[in-house]
Parts: C-alpha cells; sequence; structure tokens
C-alpha cells in the first residue's frame, strides 16, 4: 500500500475507533487526535523526504508518485486513486502540519469532546485525501468529508450570540460552490465517460479529436470558477468567511481557513486549468480583475474591522487574492507563485486564527478597542502575534513573502496594471491593517478594565512553535518549496502551452 | 586562501554575525541582560574588525582599487524559477568596503554608548536584539548583489526600525511613530518594488554586475527606484515619518535615523547611479534639494533637541540626493560619510544631554549645560561645527564637494544649496547657544551630571572623526573621486560622474564659507543671552508654519482620511449591507432553506452529510441517465 493511504486513512480509522470508546474518556479523544494527526505529519514528513522527482509525464503514473490505484464503483467509473507530484506534495504536508497543530489547539473544546474530536479527525483525513486524489470523484467525496463537519462545528461549538446564523450562511454558500462545481464536474465526467484525471489530461493534452468545444469548455470553467470560488472567498462571494472565522472554533478555523479552502485553488489548478484549456482563456482574465475585489476591496474591508477575527478573517480572504492573480497569470512563475502562497498562507491562517484563539480564551473578547498592552502581559503570545502580523503584510523572511513576490514576478508582464494594484494592496494596506492591529494590541498602556490574560503555557506553544517555524524555514529557503513545485514542472508547462497554444 | 574567498569569509562573517546574535538573545540569551548586550557588541566588534581587514587589504592605496566587475561571488540560489533567479551573494566593491565600515563602526560605538544609555531600561535585551537585527539588514542592504535582494534587506531594515522605533511601545506616541514610519516607508517601497520589476522586464535580469553593463534604459525605471529612496531617506514627500521616529531611543535615532538606514537610499543611488537617465537625475537632484530647504527651515523653530536633529538630517539626506542628481555620487558618498561621523556624534551628544538631564528635550527647559557637561558641550560644538560646514572641519570639505556639483550642473540648485548651508549653521548655532549657554532654565539642568566612560568614549572618538574625516590626510576624497569604483560608468552612453572644475571648487569653498560663518554670526546675535525665542515675533506665520512642519502631517491625514479609509468604509458599508445583505437575507426562497439547513446543522450529527452527499449523486445519476 502507498504510504498516501496511511496519511490520511490513519485519522478516519482513528475517527472510526473514537466512536467506540465511551464518552466519560474525556482525555482519550483529545490525545486520540493528536496521536492521528502525528501520525499523519510523520508520514507527510516521511513522504516529503523520500518524494523523488518524476518529470516523465508518459510513465505510466502520468508523473505522480506513490501511487495506488483499486476498483471502487466500476460501472461509474470511479476507482480509488491516489498520488502526488510536487504541488499536492506540498499541500499535503501543510495540511498534515495544520492538522497537528489543531489538534493541539483543541484543548478550549470543553463539551462533547468525542463528538469534536472525530469530526476533527474526518475533517483531517478528508482533506489530506482530497489533495492526493486522482480520482476526480474521490476527490470531491473527500473534500466534501472535510466541509460538512465545519458546519457542525460552529453551529455547534462556535462561539458569539452569530453561531447559528454564521454556520447556516457559511452552509448555504458552501453548499451552493460545492454544487456548482459539481456540475461542471459531471459535465467533464460525461464527455470523457470517466474520473480518472491523468487520464483526462492526457486526452486533452494529446489533442485527440474527442475535445471538449470551446462553448462547452467556457461554461465548465465558468461553473468551476465560480464554485469552486465561493468555497476559496472569490470577491464578491467572500462574506461567508470573516463571519464563519468569526464563530468558528480555534481548530475548526484553523483547519478551513488554513487548509479546507485551499482545496479550491487546488482544484482550479488541477482539474480546470489543465482540461480546460479554452476556458481558461475565457475566464482567466475576468479572474485577474475579480482578484484586486480580494486584494483591495477586502484589504480595505480588513482596515475597518475592529474585531480580531474579523481582521484575519477579512486578510485571509484578501491573500486569496494573490493565488487568484497567479492563477490568472498563467505563466510557470506565476502558478508556482500561486502554491506557493497557498502553502504559506495556510500555515500563516493556521497560525493567526490559533493566536486569536488563545486570546478569545484568555480575555473573552477579540474586542480590538477594549484590548491594549498585550505585548507586556504575553510576551510569547505577543511576540508571535508580531510575527505573524508582519508575515501577513509580507515581509521577507516569512514563506509569503517569497510566494507573493513570485506571483508578482508571474504577473507583472503580462498584466502591469493589476499587478501595481496589487502590490499596493500588498505593501501598502495590507501594511496598514496589520500595523494597526499590533498598535491596538500589543503596544499602547493597558486599560484599567483590561481583562486578566495569561501567557501560553509549557507545551501549548508547540503547535504555535511547529507553525512558525515552518514559516520562517519556507520563507528563509524558498527553495524547499519551489524544488518540489519544480518537479511538476512538465505538466504545469504542458498547460501553460495548452492555454498560449491560440 | 586565495583574494575571493578571503573577501567571501570575512564578508559573510560581517553580514552573517549580528544576525547570529540577534536569534541567540531570542532565543535565550534574553534572560541575562549582560549576555544579550556582550554577544549584540561582540558580533558587532568582529564585524568592524572584518570590515576594517577588508577595507584596508582590498582598498589599499586609492589608485590601487579592486576592480568592481569581477568582485561578485555566487553564492547560494535563494530562488529559481525559469529564467527567474535569485541568487543570494555578495557584490563587494570599493563602495560596499566603505560602507560597511561606516555601518560597523557606529553600530559599534553606539552599541557601546547604549551600553550605559539604556541600563535601567527593562527591555535591554530586546533592544539590543534589535539592533543586532537592524544590523543584519543593514549590511545585508551594502552587501546585495542583486535587486531582489536589495528588496528583501530593505524590507527588514524597515522592520527593524520600526521595532526600536517603538521599542517603548507603552507610550502611545513611539507606538505610532513605529507604525508611520513602517507605513511611508511601505509606500516608497511600492514604487520601489515596480522599478524592480520593470527593470526585469526591460533588461531581463537583477543582478547589479549584469545591470551595470547594460545601463539606463527608462526614466520610468530610474524614478521607481528612487522612490524606494525617497521612502528610507525621507526624501519629500515622504519625509513626514523621521521626526516622529526621535520617539525610539536616542542611540537608535544615532545609528539608524542619521547615520546608517536613512543613508541607504542615498547609498542606493550611489550604487545604481547607471540606472539613471539624465532626465530621472534632473528630478532627484531637485527632489533633494527641495527636501533640503524645507527641512532646513523647519529645524529652525523646533524646541526639541532631537527634533532639531532629525531635521537637520533630512536637510543633510536632501543635500547628498541632490548631489547624485547633479551627477555627482562621489560627493553624495563623501558628505553621507562624513554626515555619518557628525550626526551621529550629535544624536550621541543629545543622548548624553537627555541622560543627564532625566530625559528632559526640550532646548528651553536646558541652557547652562557648558559648564556641567564640559566633555558632551565639547563634542556637541565639534559635531555642530562639522555640520554647519566650518572651515577645516570634515563637513566643510564633504558640503563643498556638493556645491561644487550643483554649480556645475544646476545653478539654481547651487544658489538653494548656499542658503541651506546658511540656514542649517544658523539652527546649530540656536541650538547650541539655547541649549548649553546661558542660565540652568529648569530643574533637570541645575543638577546635570556629567554622563559615565561608556557614553563620553564614543563622543571623543566621533569628535575626532569628525574634525578629520575630509582632510587630504585620510585620503577619502580622493578614493570616492577615482573612477573606477563606480559601477557601470565605463559603458558607452552612460551619465559620467562630473569631475569637478577648478572654478566651481572655488566658487563652493567661498559661498560655502562666508554662508557658513554668516550663519554661525546670525545665530550668535539672534539667540546669545535670550531667554525666548525671538523669531517668532520677527517672522510671524512664517515661523509658525516652520514649528508645524508646513502642516504636512494635517495635509496627509486628510489626504488619507479623504481617500484610503474613505474607500475602506464604503467598501466596509458595502461589504456589511450590499453583499451580505442581498446574497442571503434578501431572498426569501433562501430563508425556507436557511430554516431546513440549520435544523440539521444543529442536531450536530453526520445526516447532514449523507444527505448533502445523498444530493449529490441524485444529481449525477439524473445527468448520468439523462
Amino acid at each position: 500500500m502507498s504510504p498516501l493511504t496511511y496519511i490520511f486513512g490513519w485519522p478516519i480509522l482513528m475517527a472510526l475507533v473514537l466512536m467506540a470508546v465511551p464518552r466519560e474518556n474525556r482525555s482519550v479523544f483529545r490525545w486520540g487526535a493528536i496521536l492521528a494527526t502525528l501520525g499523519s505529519l510523520v508520514l507527510a514528513l516521511f513522504v516529503f523526504a523520500k518524494f523523488e522527482p518524476i518529470n516523465d509525464l508518459t510513465s505510466i503514473n502520468h508523473g505522480y508518485a506513490f501511487v495506488q490505484t483499486a476498483e471502487w464503483i466500476p460501472s461509474l467509473g470511479i476507482s480509488f486513486h491516489v498520488g502526488v507530484d510536487g504541488v499536492s506534495m506540498l499541500l499535503v504536508l501543510m495540511a498534515a502540519l495544520v492538522a497537528f497543530a489543531a489538534a493541539c489547539c483543541a484543548g478550549g473544546i470543553k463539551a462533547r469532546e468525542k463528538e469534536f474530536s472525530i469530526l476533527l479527525l474526518l475533517m483531517t483525513g478528508g482533506i489530506l485525501g482530497a489533495f492526493m486524489a486522482l480520482d476526480i470523484f474521490l476527490m470531491y467525496f473527500l473534500h466534501e468529508l472535510a466541509l460538512i463537519p465545519t458546519f457542525i462545528m460552529i453551529g455547534v461549538w462556535g462561539r458569539g450570540e452569530n453561531r447559528e446564523f454564521a454556520a447556516y450562511k457559511t452552509t448555504l454558500y458552501l453548499s451552493l460552490g460545492a454544487l456548482l462545481a459539481l456540475v461542471g464536474l459531471i459535465m467533464i465526467y460525461l464527455h470523457y465517460e470517466t474520473f480518472n484525471l491523468p487520464e483526462i489530461i492526457h486526452r486533452v493534452q494529446s489533442t485527440q479529436p474527442d475535445l471538449m468545444t470551446t462553448g462547452q469548455q467556457g461554461l465548465i470553467f465558468a461553473l468551476l470558477m465560480f464554485g469552486l470560488g465561493i468555497l476559496v472567498g472569490l470577491w464578491p462571494f467572500h462574506t461567508w468567511a470573516p463571519l464563519a472565522y468569526g464563530a468558528a472554533p480555534t481548530a475548526t478555523a484553523m483547519m478551513h481557513a488554513g487548509v479546507i479552502k485551499k482545496f479550491g485553488l487546488f482544484m482550479i489548478i488541477r482539474v480546470a486549468l489543465p482540461i480546460l484549456p479554452d476556458g481558461a482563456q475565457q475566464w482567466l482574465p475576468v479572474l485577474a480583475w475579480l482578484c484586486l475585489g480580494n486584494l483591495l476591496y477586502c484589504g480595505l474591508v480588513a482596515m475597518r474591522q475592529r474585531d480580531l477575527n474579523g481582521l484575519i478573517g477579512n486578510s485571509s480572504v484578501a491573500h486569496m487574492g494573490f493565488v487568484f492573480l497567479g492563477i490568472a497569470s498563467m505563466t510557470l512563475i506565476g502558478l508556482t507563485g500561486a502554491v506557493m502562497v497557498m502553502v504559506a498562507h495556510g500555515l500563516l491562517a493556521a497560525l493567526a486564527f490559533a493566536l486569536s484563539g488563545h486570546l478569545h480564551q484568555q480575555a473573552r473578547t477579540l474586542d480590538m478597542d477594549k484590548l491594549g498592552g498585550l505585548l507586556t502581559v504575553m510576551p510569547f503570545w505577543g511576540t508571535l502575534l508580531l510575527m505573524a502580523l508582519l508575515a501577513g503584510c509580507g515581509l521577507p523572511g516569512f514563506a509569503n513573502f517569497a510566494g507573493e513576490i513570485t506571483v508578482f514576478f508571474g504577473a507583472w508582464k503580462t498584466m502591469p496594471l493589476i499587478t501595481g494594484i496589487a502590490a499596493w494592496a500588498a505593501l501598502v494596506i495590507g501594511a496598514v491593517y496589520m500595523l494597526r492591529a499590533a498598535r491596538q494590541l500589543l503596544h499602547g498602556p493597558r486599560a484599567d478594565d483590561a481583562p486578566h490574560t495569561e501567557d501560553i503555557p509549557g507545551w501549548h506553544k508547540l503547535p504555535f512553535i511547529i507553525l512558525l517555524g515552518a514559516l520562517l524555514l519556507f520563507g528563509f529557503a524558498p527553495k524547499l518549496l519551489t524544488n518540489k513545485i519544480e518537479t511538476a514542472r512538465e505538466s504545469l508547462e504542458h498547460v501553460v502551452e495548452m492555454y498560449k497554444r491560440k | 586562501m586565495t583574494d575571493h574567498e578571503l573577501k567571501l569569509t570575512l564578508a559573510m562573517v560581517v553580514l552573517f554575525l549580528p544576525l547570529l546574535a540577534a536569534v541567540g538573545i531570542g532565543l535565550g540569551a534574553r534572560r541575562w541582560r549582560g549576555l544579550s548586550a556582550g554577544l549584540s557588541l561582540g558580533a558587532t566588534v568582529i564585524a568592524f574588525v572584518c570590515s576594517l581587514i577588508l577595507f584596508i587589504k582590498f582598498h589599499g592605496a586609492p589608485a590601487d582599487i579592486v576592480p568592481a566587475t569581477d568582485a561578485a561571488f555566487h553564492g547560494i540560489q535563494w530562488l529559481q524559477l525559469g529564467d527567474f533567479s535569485v541568487d543570494f551573494a555578495a557584490l563587494i566593491d570599493p563602495l560596499s568596503l566603505l560602507m560597511m565600515l561606516i555601518v560597523t563602526t557606529v553600530g559599534t560605538l553606539v552599541q557601546i554608548f547604549s551600553l550605559a544609555y539604556m541600563r535601567t531600561d527593562a527591555g535591554y535585551s530586546r533592544y539590543f536584539a534589535g539592533l543586532s537585527l537592524f544590523l543584519f539588514s543593514m549590511l545585508g542592504i551594502v552587501l546585495a548583489s542583486n535587486l531582489l535582494l536589495l528588496f528583501i534587506f530593505w524590507e527588514l531594515v524597515g522592520v527593524s526600525s520600526y521595532l526600536l522605533i517603538s521599542h517603548w511601545f507603552e507610550k502611545p506616541a513611539a507606538a505610532d511613530a513605529g507604525k508611520k514610519a513602517f507605513i511611508t516607508n511601505r509606500i516608497g517601497d511600492f514604487g520601489f518594488l515596480l522599478g524592480i520589476l520593470l527593470v526585469w522586464q526591460l533588461h531581463g535580469t537583477l543582478d547589479i554586475i549584469e545591470l551595470s553593463n547594460i545601463g539606463a534604459v527608462t526614466t520610468a525605471a530610474g524614478l521607481l527606484i528612487f522612490c524606494g529612496a525617497v521612502g528610507k531617506s525621507a526624501q519629500f514627500p515622504l519625509h513626514v515619518w523621521l521626526p516622529d521616529a526621535m520617539e525610539g531611543p536616542t542611540p537608535v535615532s544615532a545609528l539608524i535615523h542619521a547615520a546608517t538606514m536613512v543613508a541607504a537610499g542615498v547609498y542606493m543611488l550611489c550604487k545604481l547611479f547607471f540606472l539613471f537617465t539624465p532626465d530621472a537625475l534632473v528630478i532627484i537632484s531637485w527632489i533633494g534639494g527641495i527636501t533640503a530647504l524645507l527641512a532646513a527651515l523647519m529645524a529652525i523653530q523646533q524646541n526639541d533637541i532631537k527634533r532639531i536633529l532629525a531635521y537637520s538630517t533630512l536637510s543633510q539626506l536632501g543635500y547628498m540626493v541632490m548631489a547624485v542628481g547633479c551627477a555627482g555620487p562621489a560627493a553624495s558618498m563623501f558628505h553621507l560619510t562624513t554626515h555619518a561621523a557628525f550626526k551621529a556624534l550629535l544624536f550621541l551628544g543629545a543622548g548624553a544631554v537627555i541622560y543627564s538631564c532625566h530625559h528632559e528635550q526640550d532646548i528651553w527647559k536646558l541652557g547652562g549645560l557648558r559648564k556641567k557637561l564640559p566633555l558632551t558641550y565639547r563634542a556637541f560644538v565639534t559635531g555642530a561645527l562639522a555640520l554647519a560646514g566650518f572651515p577645516l572641519m570634515s563637513g566643510f570639505f564633504s558640503k563643498d564637494a556638493i556645491l561644487a556639483q550643483a554649480f556645475m550642473a544646476n545653478q539654481p540648485l547651487f544658489y538653494l544649496g548656499v542658503a541651506v548651508a546658511l540656514l542649517t549653521a544658523f539652527y546649530m548655532m540656536r541650538c547650541v547657544l539655547v541649549a548649553f549657554h546661558g542660565e540652568p532654565r529648569g530643574e533637570a539642568a541645575r543638577d546635570a551630571h556629567e554622563a559615565p566612560g561608556e557614553m563620553t568614549g564614543p563622543l571623543i572618538f566621533l569628535s575626532i572623526l569628525s574634525i578629520g574625516l575630509g582632510w587630504h590626510f585620510f585620503g577619502l576624497n580622493d578614493f570616492l573621486l577615482n573612477k573606477n569604483i563606480w559601477l557601470g560608468t565605463t559603458i558607452t552612453g552612460a551619465v559620467i560622474p562630473n569631475e569637478i572644475t577648478h572654478t566651481a571648487h572655488l566658487a563652493a569653498m567661498i559661498s560655502g564659507t562666508i554662508a557658513s560663518l554668516a550663519g554661525l554670526a546670525l545665530g550668535w546675535v539672534a539667540y546669545r543671552g535670550v531667554k525666548q525665542d525671538p523669531l517668532p515675533g520677527m517672522l510671524g506665520a512664517l515661523a509658525r508654519g516652520m514649528r508645524d512642519k508646513f502642516y504636512f502631517d494635517e495635509l496627509y491625514a486628510w489626504l488619507n482620511r479623504w481617500t484610503q479609509e474613505r474607500l475602506a468604509r464604503y467598501a466596509d458599508c458595502f461589504d456589511r449591507w450590499i453583499i451580505a445583505g442581498l446574497g442571503v437575507r434578501g431572498s426569501s426562497g433562501a430563508v425556507d432553506l436557511t430554516g431546513c439547513l440549520l435544523r440539521l446543522v444543529q442536531s450536530g450529527n453526520l445526516q447532514t452529510y449523507a444527505l448533502l452527499l445523498a444530493l449529490g449523486l441524485l444529481v449525477m445519476l439524473t445527468f448520468f441517465l439523462f
């Protein structure tokens, strides 16, 4: 069996085991979740280290490593088919890191630990699997497995008066997005009569006569772009995100903002771009302008937030604009940058929500007007938050900068105007809202009636250190990322060539 | 060991030791104050020694300069993607050697000074970590071999400056100042980044050596790159952050906001001199000239000793930028070097005053310090005379060089430069007379005592440099006038740095001397023995304008409120009421679905999922069968 199957099977198996454990054994659930995600993380690191470039698309596995296939529903052309290339490898590693950190940060859950742990593990297993699935149906199925727990977790364990509204709005938006994408995927299936992704891509790129017409491609691409775009928070379908993250429990916000949200982007890169080159040609210019909606508009909205989670939520939506820009540039550099931003943002969003979760647990509020001078009382937390905020405004040394600058270099030649506006959003607007948060929360005198807060104790620092360490590591040595992405270069280049063919 | 290996090794030691010190303090040494300071100071001293060895060995006699062209080392690849690659490599040419020496010298002196100045500070370790981080970033700028690497360190310098300005972050003014500095710098960096992208598009490379073989292509790229310098070197119209940055500890102001970081913009202009077309240079020279004049005017009516020095720094930076614009990078670097010495001296002198007078910074509440702090007084006067361009002081020679450049390139700027020289001498006289002469005007000044040796030592050392750096004996001017040290001036069509003619030299020397002496004399007449400032009475509204910095802060606050903040407010409202409202609350169909889904969600079981999956399958089957 491929180690990939273990990576995502292990948390799901643990979830099934935990179902049988009586709910009185509270610590079992917590430690079970930590253990299972740790197992996935160790395996993911192993695969990351072992991963060898296979830049030969003609090989039997179409350039994917650790491939495993099994029949699942042959009558519908659905199979169990997993494998990774450089791009998905990075996302799997990032997801495993975030999942472990999220499991460590789930300590604030004091009711129905059993269900929470089970849902968290299903979520982890689902999204890890979705990144390595090579069968479109399996990919979609596993993503749904990860997505559904989000709604439940917000509704049941969420915080604030808004949580029911947040849960329903999120459900509504994301289900709609997922359904739109599903319709698009089924249309692809109906044309190619298989869900086998490498096979479809191979057929598209060898330009066999059974290619879809440009009109068909345009329709399907639009369905995928907007459907998946809603899942990511593409402007103007983004308003669910800050609301959901404001209400979600810490671990859920970390997992969703960090990892699950990346699935929409991943699927655009993995499915929509290679299969629908003509559709991409029609719609990517639109996407390029919409990305400014994320970068500029959501950045401006973030400037107005008084609540830390609202700020992180909006900035996290804004950062998706870089990925959209990288995709819309349709250059090797831009796509590489997009993947780098996906990884960097996953780590950063998780770190930011973990930090805000700790603050909420301590102060019972995230209202920046009521807090201040926290750097003195919580030096560790404060230093980390400051670093997270600086990483968020694209400071070199953090992985985000490497990704963003790469996206700019990819997009500049074809879209100087859009890139210029994006650079303003990144350098200036980003700095304004991030430093405002630092000024409000960390600096300044402490209010007399400020709630009592305590720093992160002992080993609870571990998840924070892991996330920050990864951000710094990839920031100082972005080659660790680009080397892996480079191994998928040939398939990315194929995609770019197909796009530029006309 | 070959010369190249030696260079590389020493340069890497110089660059990375401060980073190691910062990391070491951050990871654990911060618990022991002495250890933190020792790590930081030790790293800087070693870096200084290495820089000195490098400079002596590879600069040698002025005529024996290491050819700039084969001095690049290709190190580790930071990023590589197709035709876009960024190497982590050090470009070691005579200019960077000089700059390394300046940075590490001032860095060492400032840290020795800080040992005493910050002794009682709770954030002692954090302070030294910040200084080390700054030195690492600054040396990175100095050594960067390509534009993106330069940009990376540029940003890191910005953040270390942010951390140090807001060192006393509990003080709202300090926290605000740090934020303002960072954001204003980011506006300049925005232009810088676009400039880098444009250069990459036009030239196909970011490597400085390769670029220098191509030369200037468009005015636009050069001006965009210049934006970076406008931010970092606080040129008009982005000059507003530097005076506020004085909220940081005074040694920080000496190191970062006088001698080194703010000079990074000028250094970059000099190093990338070949990137600027003659048109770009004209604009650059005027921006520099305007900054020099505006800031000198504002300095006249400031009452905070550090703010006077801050505006004077702005003004001198404007001078340097003006010199670059007048095709005189040599004069610019010359002034940068002497300025680093005498402005660091002035700031550390001010620091000694502030330390001795219980953090009193208002010169009108000081007075009479000449007798209480004789050593500090002498040092401060030395710095002030050097800054005022008093004959035979270091500032005299470098200011002459700039005026001579302006005389040849742009006559109006020459007269502007002379006027600024007069104003400079005037406000420095005012500062010295009010703060040090007369009778003490406040409690703090009355019980002042001379600062300890850690603080006076650096003052003495810097005084010597401030006096002598311009002398022929040091060879600094000859070193800079050697054409071989400038990148890219050998290619055809390049703008060659001007050679100063005899007439220009004479004109500059005479007018500079007269301006300096006249300014000092005017200051002596106006401020000798006064109890309050006579200028507001004489100048009226103009004096108010000078005191209130010509209302730039208010103008920018107003602009920001009416553009970006207003846009943000509209976006926020739109977000809340239109998109969110129509998207969900608006349609009744959605509300029905809401209730249904909400109930499912609240039940908290996995049926929701099963239902949705079933729904999905249903849709799929319909398609399939159809």
